[in-house]
C-alpha cells in the first residue's frame, strides 16, 4: 500500500510541476512577421516596398484579374480598337456591363488592389524616418513609397471620375495619407483637384528623393526618378499642365532610346527592351501577371484565350510600310476564322512575359500632344515624327491637311494598343467610344481571306466588333457613366463618410 | 509520503474514509442470460454498487464475485441491455437481462469516463455499433445524419472519402469554427475522420449541452462527438469476425436536364438575331447574319458539311438537317463505380487481459472517372491488469488512405462534375469528320477531341476523358492514432489515470498534368507535390473518487491536460517533363516553386467535476475547466468555463413507482458556459505582415491589424429535458429544450475597403440558438420472434443574432447579419419577373431607407437587396425502422430536412441568356421571352450579358428534402445449421445507401452546405451492395 501510494504520488508530483510551465503557450507564426520587427531598420522596410510591388502585380483575384495587369486589359477592352471575343475574361467590360456595377467582383478587386498599395505606402512614408538606416536609404524608400502611392491615386483619378478638365471639383475617391489602424473610419471622397494635388506633390517629392538612386539595370521593375517623372507627365497631361507634362515626359525618357524595328516584333514581353522605362519582371516562380498574356497573345500555341483580337478598322489606320502593320494577320484556325490578330504581344517560350508599364514612346506622345495643345506645332510634329520614323511609318507633314492633334491621338492608339491607355484616353479627352460592326453598306459581313492550318486559303466572314452600343441600347456618347469604374458596394456600406 | 498526497489533495482526502473493518467474505455466483432469447450472455459487467469488486460473465454466462457485505446491491450492466440489480440479501443470483429500448439504463461514454445513461444530468445522445456497421459510407461523419436529435449533418460532397459537415444544436459561431470537437477513446482527436474504420467503432456519444461537454472547455462550445472503439471482454472466448460487402455506385439524383442540339441551335440563332437587331441591323439582315455566323460562333457544325447554314433565316432548322452525333459527356466522364469492403477482427480476453485486433480494407469508387477512395486499416486495442492496483492499456490504430480526387468542386474548368454540365452534346468527345464519322489514327483508333474550336464557355482545349486517366490527383494519407494509459487504483474509491495520446498524420499530395495531351502539352506537363505532417499530443492526468455512502453517491474528478498541436508542410512544383510517363518532380526540368511553413498550437488546462446523487433519485453535478491557449495574447489567454446540472428521477419516487405506469420519468436541467477558441488562426493578437517575397528579394505586406484584446467566444448553454418511458419501455421519448447564447463572438469588424483592410478581429456580438430536440423510440410489436422498433427523432432550432459590432447591418457575401435575423439570411435582389414589354429581367428597387418599393429595374447593379429567407431548415430529423423476425432482419433510415433555401449557383450556368456562347442550356430556357411569349420568368435571348443570372430570389429554391439514407435486409442462418459447418454465425445481407431522394428542384442535389450555397460539387452517390458476415 505504501509503495503504491509513493509511486503514484511521485508521478503526480512530476506532472503537476510540468503542468506549471506557462511559456509553452507563446508561439510565433512562420508565414508572417510581427509589425514591430518590420520598422526597426530600412533594410526591413525595403521588404514592404517589395511585398507591395508583388501584391500589386502578382495577386490573383480571379484568373481574369491577375493583379494590376487586369486594370490595363480592362481599359483596352472598353476602348475602340480591341474587338474582344466572347472568351472568358474581358467580354463583360467590353460590353460595358461590368465596371459600372458596384456589386461586380472585378470592381471590388480593383478597389482593394489600389487601396492596399496606398496603405502599405502610407506605412512606409510614416515610419521610415524613425527607423535605423542611412538618410540615403530612407530617401529612396520614401521616394519609392510616394511614387507607389501616387501611382494608385493616379489610377483612381483616371478611371473613377470624368476628366479633370471637365470638372476638377467632381468627387472621385477617398484620400488617405496616414497608416490605417483599427480606429480608422472611411474618408469622404475627395475632389479630382485634391487628388491630383496629392499625386503631383508626391511625385515631385519622389523625383527629389530618388535623385541619387541608381537603379540596377536588371531591375527595371524598381521605381527610380524617371519612373516618378513619367508618372508626373501623365498626371500633368490629365490636369492640362501641358508645358510641365512635356518637360516631365522628356526627363523620364532620357536614357531609354526607342526600340529597333526588329525589337517591335519580339512580343512586348521583355523588361530589357531599351525603351521600357518601367515594367514588371516575370520569373517561373513569380508569374501571376503573365496570365494577362493568355488574353493578349493571339498567336502562340500555349496562349489560352486569345481574346484580344484587333478591330479590322484599326488595321486601316496604318500604312503598309509601318512595321506595326506587319503584326496584323487574319486568323485561319478553326473556331477563330476571320478574326484579326494583332501579334504585338507574345509569350516567352516558357509561357511567361514581362509586363510593360511605361515606355519612351508614350513619353514622346505625351510631349507631342502637350506641344500640340500648347500650340507649339513644330515641336509637336518633331516629337510625333520621331516616333513615326522609328516605326517606319509615313511622317506627318502639314501638307497632308490632317489635324495634328487628331493624328497624335490616333498615333497613341496605334502605338499603345493593348497597354492600358484606351479607356483612360477616352475619358481624359472626353471622347466617345467609336466602334462599328465589320459589315458592308448592305449590312453583309465583309469577306476576308484566311490561311487554314493545312495551308489552304479560304474566304470567310471577317470578325470585328460585336458590341457597338451601350447595354441600354443607346449609342456611345462622350462622358458616359458606362465608362467609369464603380466604387464597390462594400465601400458604400462600410464607409459612412463616402 | 502520505503527507504529499494530503498536501496535494486535501479535499479529496477528506472524502477517503478509513478501511472498514474486516468482515466475513462470501462468494456470490450466478448466471446471466438474455431474457428474450434465454441464451447466456458473455461479458456482462457485474458490480457491487459502490464497491470495487466486480466480475464479468464468461461465455456460458456465469460469474463469480466475492464480497464482505451482507446488504447492498449487485448491478448487472451490459451495453445494449437494461441495467438490472439484485439485492445482496437475495438468494438467487441468476438473472435475465432485457434488451434496452435503445438506451435506457445503458452505459454510455461521457467526458473523461463512462456513466449510466439514466444518471446523466446533461444532454447526451448515443449511437451504437449496430446503427453504424451496415452503412455504406467511407467517413463515419456521414453515418450520423438522421440518427441524433439536435445534430444537423450535411454531406455536401459525394466524392468518396469526404466528410460531412456537422452542426450540433444550431450554429454556434459566425466567423470562428462552428464544428464539434471529436474525441476518440478519451482524447481529443486530430486525425482524419475518414481514417476511422466504422466497423471498429463500438459507440458514439454526442454531447450537446454544457453539463455534458464543459469538461472540454474552450473546445467544447460546439458540442463534442466521442467515438469509442471496440474492445475484447475478459473471459470471452476468442471471436473471429469476418465481413465482406461488394456493391456498385451511381448518382443519387439525375443532373439538370439540357436542351437538345436542335433546340440549342434555334435558341442561339435567336440570341444572335436579337443582338444584330439591337446593333441596328434590319430584321432581314439580322436574321441573315445570324444564320451565317452561328456555326462560326459555336465552332462546330453537328449537321455536317451538307448543311453549312443549318438554321435558316426563319430561325428553323433547314429541311433534312439532323445532328450527326449526340455525345453526352457524362457517358465518358461518369460511370457505375464499385465499392468493396472487407473487415476481419479478433477479440477476446482473460481475467487479466483483453484485446481487440482488426484489419480492414475499403475501395470506394465514385461515379466520376478517376475518383476513388481506398483505405487500409489496422487496430489493436489491448488492456491489461498488471497489478491489483495498476491497469494499463494501449490502443494503436493505423490507416493508409489513397484518395483519387480530381477537381470536383469550384468553377475551375478541370471540375469533372461541372464539365458534363457545361459542354453540350453537340461537341463530340472523339474527333469527327464533317460527315459525322469518326476520324481514326494510324492504328484505327478513335482520336479524342480536345475542342480547340470550342468557345470558352464550353471549355476549349480540354477533354477530361482523355487527360484525366493520364494525370494524377492523388491524396495519400497515413494516420496513426495512439492512445495509452496507466491507471492506479489508490484506494478502492480513488483512482488516478494518466493518458497519453498521439494523433499523427502524414499527408502527401501528388498532382500531375501530363505533357502529352490536353492543356499540359503546351508546357510539357507539370507536377506539384506537397507534404503535411501534423502531430497532436494530449497528456491528461485525472483523479477520480467514487463513493457510495448509504443513499449518498459521490463522484469527484479532477485533473490537468496539456495539448500540443504541430503542423508542418512543404510543397513544390515543377514543369517541363523530359519524357512522358514520368511522374515525379525530379523528371521535370523547370522549378516553379518551393515553399513550406509550420504552426504550433498549445493548450494547457485544469479541470474538475463533482457529482452527487441521493437515493438514485436526485442528481447534481458541477464542472469547471480553466484553459490557457496559445492563440491569444498573454493577458487574455486564460479562460474559465463551468456548468451545473441536476436531474430528478420521478419514476423512482414511491408515489409514482407504485402506480406502475412509468418505467422512466426524469426531469433534467443544466446551465453552463463553454468556450470556442477555434478562430481560424493560431495567432490572433499581433499586428502581422505576411511574407510576400518578390523577384528574389524579401517582401512583406500588411495582413492583420493588432488586436491584443481578442479572446474566446463563450457559449452560455441552458438545457432542460424530460425523459419518459411507459408500457414496459415500449414507448419512450425524450424532449429537450435548449437555449444556447453565444457571446463575445469573433467578428471581423468591417472597415471601409479604402482603408486597405476589409476589417479587424474583435469579440463583439452575440447570437442565440434556441430549439427543441425530440427523440421517440417505440416498439410497436414485440411478440415471440417478431420485433419491430420504430424510432423517430427531429429537432428544430431558431438562430437569432442578438448583438452586432456595428449599428449597421453587416453584409457577409450574399447574407445579411442583423439583430433579430439569423446568420444565414439571404440578402439578395428580389426578382420582379421579366418585363413583358421588352423581355428584360427585372428586380425590385429599394427606397432611400433600403425598403422594398414597387419600382422595378432591369439594371442589376441598381436592384435593392432584401432579406429572402434563410438557409436554415425548420426541422431536421430521421425515422429509423428495424424489424427482426427469426433469422431475418430489416432496417431503414429516412432522414429529412424541411424548410430552408438554397441559392443554386450551379443551375445559373445553364441559364445564361445567350451571352455564354457554347455553354449548355437548361430546358427551362425554352420558355424565354419572345414578343409572343411575354408572360415568363426567363428573359429574352441576346448575346449581351443581361446579368440576369446574378444572385436573386429567382434562383433561390426550397431546400426541403427527404432521403432514404439506408436500407438493410439480412438473413442469419439458424445457429444449428451454421454450427454444422463450423461457423458460429453466418449472415447474408443486402444494403443500399442514398436509395431514394424526394426533393423539388430537378438536377440539384438537395444536400448542399449549411449556408445554402452550391459550389459545383460532386453529387451524392447511391450505393447498392450485398454482403456476408461470418463469425467463428
Amino acid at each position: 500500500m505504501y509503495n503504491k501510494i509513493r509511486n503514484i504520488s511521485l508521478i503526480l508530483t512530476t506532472i503537476l510541476l510540468l503542468g506549471s510551465c506557462k511559456d509553452v503557450l507563446d508561439t510565433e507564426p512562420t508565414t508572417a512577421i510581427p509589425e514591430s520587427e518590420i520598422y526597426k531598420n530600412t533594410a526591413n522596410i525595403q521588404t514592404v516596398i517589395n511585398g507591395t510591388w508583388r501584391y500589386l502585380n502578382d495577386t490573383y483575384f480571379t484568373f481574369a484579374n491577375p493583379g494590376y495587369s487586369a486594370f490595363m486589359r480592362t481599359s483596352d477592352a472598353m476602348g475602340n480598337d480591341v474587338a474582344v471575343t466572347t472568351k472568358y475574361g474581358y467580354r463583360d467590360p467590353y460590353a460595358f456591363t461590368e465596371l459600372y456595377n458596384p456589386a461586380a467582383y472585378r470592381v471590388r478587386s480593383f478597389w482593394t488592389l489600389l487601396y492596399k498599395v496606398i496603405d502599405n505606402a502610407n506605412n512606409v512614408i510614416a515610419k521610415v524616418d524613425a527607423a535605423e538606416g542611412t538618410q540615403e536609404s530612407k530617401d529612396i524608400l520614401k521616394g519609392q513609397a510616394k511614387t507607389l502611392r501616387a501611382f494608385a491615386y493616379l489610377n483612381l483619378g483616371s478611371f473613377y471620375q470624368f476628366s479633370y478638365l471637365k470638372d476638377k471639383k467632381a468627387l472621385v475617391a477617398p484620400i488617405y495619407t496616414e497608416p490605417s489602424t483599427t480606429s480608422t473610419k472611411g474618408n469622404p471622397r475627395a475632389t479630382l483637384e485634391e487628388l491630383y494635388n496629392l499625386v503631383i506633390s508626391d511625385l515631385s517629392d519622389a523625383s527629389t528623393l530618388l535623385a541619387s538612386y541608381n537603379r540596377p539595370a536588371a531591375e527595371k521593375y524598381k521605381i527610380n526618378k524617371p519612373v516618378a517623372q513619367g508618372l508626373l507627365a501623365r498626371a500633368y497631361l490629365q490636369t492640362g499642365a501641358w508645358d510641365l507634362a512635356a518637360k516631365a515626359a522628356e526627363a523620364a525618357s532620357a536614357g531609354f532610346p526607342l526600340m529597333t524595328t526588329a525589337a517591335y516584333q519580339e512580343g512586348f514581353n521583355d523588361l530589357q527592351n531599351t525603351e521600357w522605362i518601367w515594367g514588371h519582371l516575370q520569373t517561373n516562380e513569380q508569374s501571376t501577371a503573365s496570365y494577362t498574356f493568355h488574353y493578349l497573345d493571339v498567336s502562340s500555341e500555349g496562349s489560352y484565350y486569345y481574346s484580344f483580337m484587333a478591330d479590322p478598322f484599326f488595321k486601316e489606320l496604318f500604312d503598309q510600310n509601318d512595321i506595326r502593320y506587319k503584326l496584323f494577320e487574319w486568323d485561319g484556325e478553326t473556331g477563330r476564322e476571320g478574326f484579326l490578330r494583332y501579334k504585338k504581344f507574345k509569350f516567352k517560350p516558357n509561357l511567361i512575359g514581362d509586363i510593360v508599364y511605361m515606355r519612351s514612346a508614350e513619353m514622346l506622345l505625351i510631349q507631342a500632344e502637350s506641344f500640340a495643345r500648347e500650340g507649339k506645332t513644330d515641336e509637336a510634329i518633331s516629337a510625333l515624327n520621331k516616333l513615326r520614323s522609328a516605326r517606319n511609318a509615313t511622317l506627318y507633314t502639314t501638307t497632308q491637311n490632317k489635324d495634328l492633334l487628331s493624328e497624335i491621338l490616333i498615333e497613341r492608339r496605334k502605338e499603345l494598343w493593348g497597354e492600358g491607355f484606351a479607356l483612360s484616353d477616352i475619358i481624359r479627352n472626353q471622347k466617345s467610344v467609336e466602334r462599328k460592326a465589320y459589315i458592308d453598306n448592305q449590312g453583309s459581313p465583309i469577306k476576308v481571306t484566311v490561311t487554314t492550318p493545312t495551308g489552304a486559303t479560304k474566304i470567310v466572314n471577317g470578325q470585328g466588333h460585336r458590341v457597338i452600343k451601350f447595354p441600354d441600347g443607346t449609342n456611345f456618347t462622350a462622358n458616359s457613366r458606362y465608362y467609369l469604374f464603380a466604387i464597390p458596394q462594400e465601400e458604400g456600406q462600410q464607409n459612412p463618410n463616402l | 509520503m502520505r503527507k504529499i498526497i494530503t498536501s496535494l489533495f486535501p479535499v479529496l482526502l477528506l472524502l477517503i474514509t478509513t478501511n472498514s473493518a474486516l468482515a466475513q467474505q462470501r462468494v456470490i455466483q450466478g448466471t446471466v442470460i438474455d431474457a428474450s432469447s434465454q441464451k447466456p450472455l458473455a461479458g456482462v459487467n457485474v458490480q457491487i454498487t459502490g464497491q470495487r469488486q466486480s466480475a464479468v460473465t464468461s461465455t456460458d454466462g456465469t460469474y463469480r464475485v466475492t464480497t464482505d457485505l451482507s446488504n447492498g446491491t449487485l448491478e448487472f450492466s451490459y451495453i445494449g441491455y437494461e441495467t438490472a440489480r439484485i439485492p445482496l440479501s437475495s438468494t438467487n443470483f441468476d438473472i435475465g437481462l432485457n434488451i434496452a429500448s435503445k438506451d435506457l439504463g445503458e452505459v454510455v461514454v461521457v467526458a473523461y469516463g463512462t456513466s449510466r445513461k439514466d444518471n446523466i444530468t446533461g444532454s447526451i445522445s448515443t449511437i451504437n455499433n449496430k446503427q453504424i456497421e451496415n452503412r455504406q459510407v467511407s467517413s463515419i461523419s456521414k453515418a450520423l445524419e438522421g440518427q441524433v436529435p439536435g445534430l444537423q449533418s450535411v454531406s455536401a460532397s459525394g466524392q468518396p472519402g469526404t466528410d460531412a459537415t456537422i452542426r450540433i444544436r444550431g450554429i454556434g459561431s459566425i466567423n470562428a469554427s462552428a464544428a464539434p470537437l471529436y474525441v476518440v477513446d478519451g482524447s481529443p482527436y486530430a486525425g482524419d475522420i475518414n481514417a476511422l474504420n466504422p466497423n471498429d467503432i463500438q459507440s458514439i456519444s454526442v454531447l450537446k449541452d454544457a453539463a455534458a461537454s464543459v469538461l472540454y472547455g474552450s473546445r467544447g462550445a460546439n458540442g463534442v462527438i466521442i467515438i469509442t472503439t471496440k474492445n475484447g471482454r475478459s473471459g470471452e472466448k476468442t471471436a473471429i469476425n469476418l465481413n465482406f460487402t461488394q456493391g456498385a455506385t451511381n448518382r443519387a439524383v439525375r443532373d439538370y436536364d439540357q436542351v437538345s442540339t436542335d433546340d440549342y441551335f434555334k435558341l442561339y440563332w435567336q440570341a444572335l438575331r436579337n443582338k444584330n437587331v439591337a446593333n441596328g441591323l434590319t430584321p432581314e439582315n439580322a436574321a441573315r447574319n445570324a444564320s451565317a455566323t452561328i456555326v462560326t460562333d459555336l465552332g462546330i457544325n453537328p449537321y455536317g458539311a451538307a448543311f453549312p447554314q443549318p438554321i435558316g433565316t426563319d430561325g428553323q432548322l433547314v429541311a433534312g438537317a439532323t445532328p450527326l452525333w449526340n455525345d453526352n459527356w457524362s457517358d465518358v466522364l461518369q460511370r457505375t463505380g464499385s465499392r468493396t469492403q472487407g473487415d476481419l477482427s479478433f477479440s477476446g480476453g482473460t481475467d487479466k487481459n483483453t484485446y481487440f485486433i482488426s484489419g480492414g480494407y475499403l475501395n470506394d469508387q465514385g461515379i466520376a472517372i478517376e475518383s476513388s477512395f481506398k483505405r487500409y486499416n489496422v487496430r489493436a486495442n489491448i488492456d491489461a491488469k498488471v497489478r491489483s492496483w495498476l491497469n494499463t492499456g494501449i490502443s494503436i490504430a493505423g490507416s493508409s488512405t489513397q484518395q483519387k480526387y480530381p477537381q470536383s468542386e469550384d468553377s475551375n474548368t478541370a471540375n469533372i462534375i461541372n464539365f458534363t454540365r457545361l459542354v453540350p452534346s453537340f461537341y463530340p468527345y472523339y474527333k469527327r469528320k464533317p460527315d459525322g464519322s469518326y476520324e481514326l489514327d494510324e492504328n484505327n483508333e478513335k482520336i479524342y477531341d480536345f475542342g480547340a474550336y470550342r468557345p470558352s464557355a464550353a471549355i476549349p482545349r480540354n477533354n477530361l476523358a482523355a487527360s484525366l486517366p493520364l494525370d494524377k490527383n492523388d491524396i495519400n494519407r497515413e494516420n496513426l492514432a495512439l492512445r495509452t494509459y496507466l491507471e492506479g487504483v489508490i484506494t478502492e474509491n480513488l483512482k488516478f489515470r494518466s493518458t497519453y495520446s498521439v494523433d499523427y498524420i502524414n499527408s502527401n499530395t501528388h498532382y500531375y498534368t501530363n505533357p502529352s495531351v490536353g492543356g499540359g502539352a503546351s508546357y510539357l506537363g507539370s507536377v506539384s507535390k506537397s507534404n503535411v505532417r501534423t502531430v497532436a499530443q494530449t497528456w491528461n492526468n485525472i483523479l477520480t473518487y467514487d463513493k457510495q455512502i448509504g443513499d449518498h453517491h459521490i463522484n469527484i474528478l479532477g485533473g490537468q491536460e496539456y495539448y500540443d498541436f504541430n503542423s508542418a508542410n512543404i510543397s513544390g512544383s515543377r514543369e517541363r517533363f523530359v519524357l512522358p510517363g514520368l511522374y515525379e518532380p525530379v523528371a521535370a526540368s523547370q522549378l516553379n516553386s518551393f515553399t513550406g511553413s509550420s504552426s504550433n498550437y498549445r493548450l494547457l488546462s485544469f479541470l474538475g467535476r463533482a457529482e452527487y446523487g441521493y437515493a438514485n433519485r436526485y442528481l447534481l453535478s458541477a464542472s469547471l475547466r480553466t484553459d490557457g491557449s496559445s492563440r491569444f495574447a498573454p493577458e487574455t489567454r486564460w479562460g474559465t468555463f463551468w456548468s451545473v446540472g441536476g436531474s430528478w428521477k420521478l419514476a423512482e419516487e414511491p408515489f409514482i413507482k407504485n402506480s406502475n405506469i412509468f418505467n422512466q420519468l426524469t426531469l433534467r436541467a443544466s446551465y453552463g458556459g463553454q468556450g470556442n477558441d477555434n478562430l481560424g488562426t493560431y495567432f490572433a493578437y499581433q499586428g502581422l505582415y505576411t511574407i510576400a517575397n518578390s523577384l528574389g528579394q524579401g517582401g512583406t505586406l500588411t495582413s492583420r491589424l493588432p488586436t491584443p484584446e481578442l479572446k474566446w467566444e463563450t457559449n452560455l448553454n441552458f438545457n432542460a429535458g424530460l425523459d419518459v418511458a411507459i408500457l414496459k419501455n415500449r414507448l419512450a421519448f425524450s424532449v429537450e429544450f435548449f437555449n444556447r447564447q453565444s457571446k463575445d463572438l469573433l467578428f471581423t469588424m468591417p472597415m471601409a475597403l479604402s482603408t486597405g483592410y476589409s476589417g479587424y478581429d474583435a469579440n463583439i456580438g452575440s447570437m442565440k440558438n434556441t430549439g427543441i430536440d425530440v427523440d421517440i423510440r417505440t416498439i410497436p410489436i414485440r411478440k415471440g420472434d417478431f420485433r419491430w422498433n420504430l424510432d423517430l427523432n427531429f429537432s428544430h432550432y431558431r438562430n437569432k443574432i442578438t448583438e452586432l459590432p456595428t449599428k449597421e447591418n453587416i453584409t457577409s457575401g450574399n447574407k445579411l447579419l442583423r439583430v433579430g435575423g439569423s446568420i444565414y439570411d439571404f440578402n439578395i435582389p428580389e426578382w420582379a419577373g421579366v418585363n413583358p414589354e421588352n423581355g428584360n429581367p427585372q428586380w425590385y428597387l429599394a427606397d432611400a431607407n433600403g425598403n422594398k418599393t414597387d419600382q422595378k429595374t432591369s439594371e442589376y447593379g441598381k436592384a435593392g437587396l432584401f432579406i429572402q429567407g434563410s438557409s436554415i431548415p425548420d426541422l431536421v430529423g430521421g425515422i429509423n425502422n428495424t424489424i427482426t423476425y427469426k433469422g431475418f432482419d430489416f432496417s431503414a433510415l429516412l432522414s429529412f430536412s424541411i424548410g430552408g433555401k438554397v441559392l443554386d449557383n450551379d443551375y445559373i450556368q445553364l441559364m445564361h441568356n445567350g451571352s455564354n456562347i457554347g455553354r449548355a442550356w437548361s430546358k427551362e430556357i425554352l420558355n424565354h421571352w419572345t414578343p409572343e411569349n411575354t408572360i415568363t420568368d426567363v428573359p429574352r435571348l441576346t448575346t449581351d450579358n443581361l446579368n440576369w443570372t446574378s444572385a436573386s430570389s429567382r434562383f433561390l429554391y426550397s431546400a426541403t428534402y427527404a432521403r432514404l439514407k439506408n436500407i438493410n435486409i439480412g438473413y442469419t442462418l439458424p445457429e444449428q445449421t451454421s454450427n454444422r459447418i463450423g461457423i458460429r454465425k453466418l449472415r447474408v445481407f443486402a444494403l443500399a445507401e442514398n436509395v431514394l431522394t424526394f426533393y423539388g428542384h430537378q438536377g440539384m442535389d438537395p444536400e448542399q452546405t449549411i449556408n445554402g450555397a452550391t459550389y459545383f460539387r460532386y453529387p451524392a452517390i447511391r450505393t447498392v451492395s450485398g454482403g456476408i458476415q461470418l463469425a467463428f
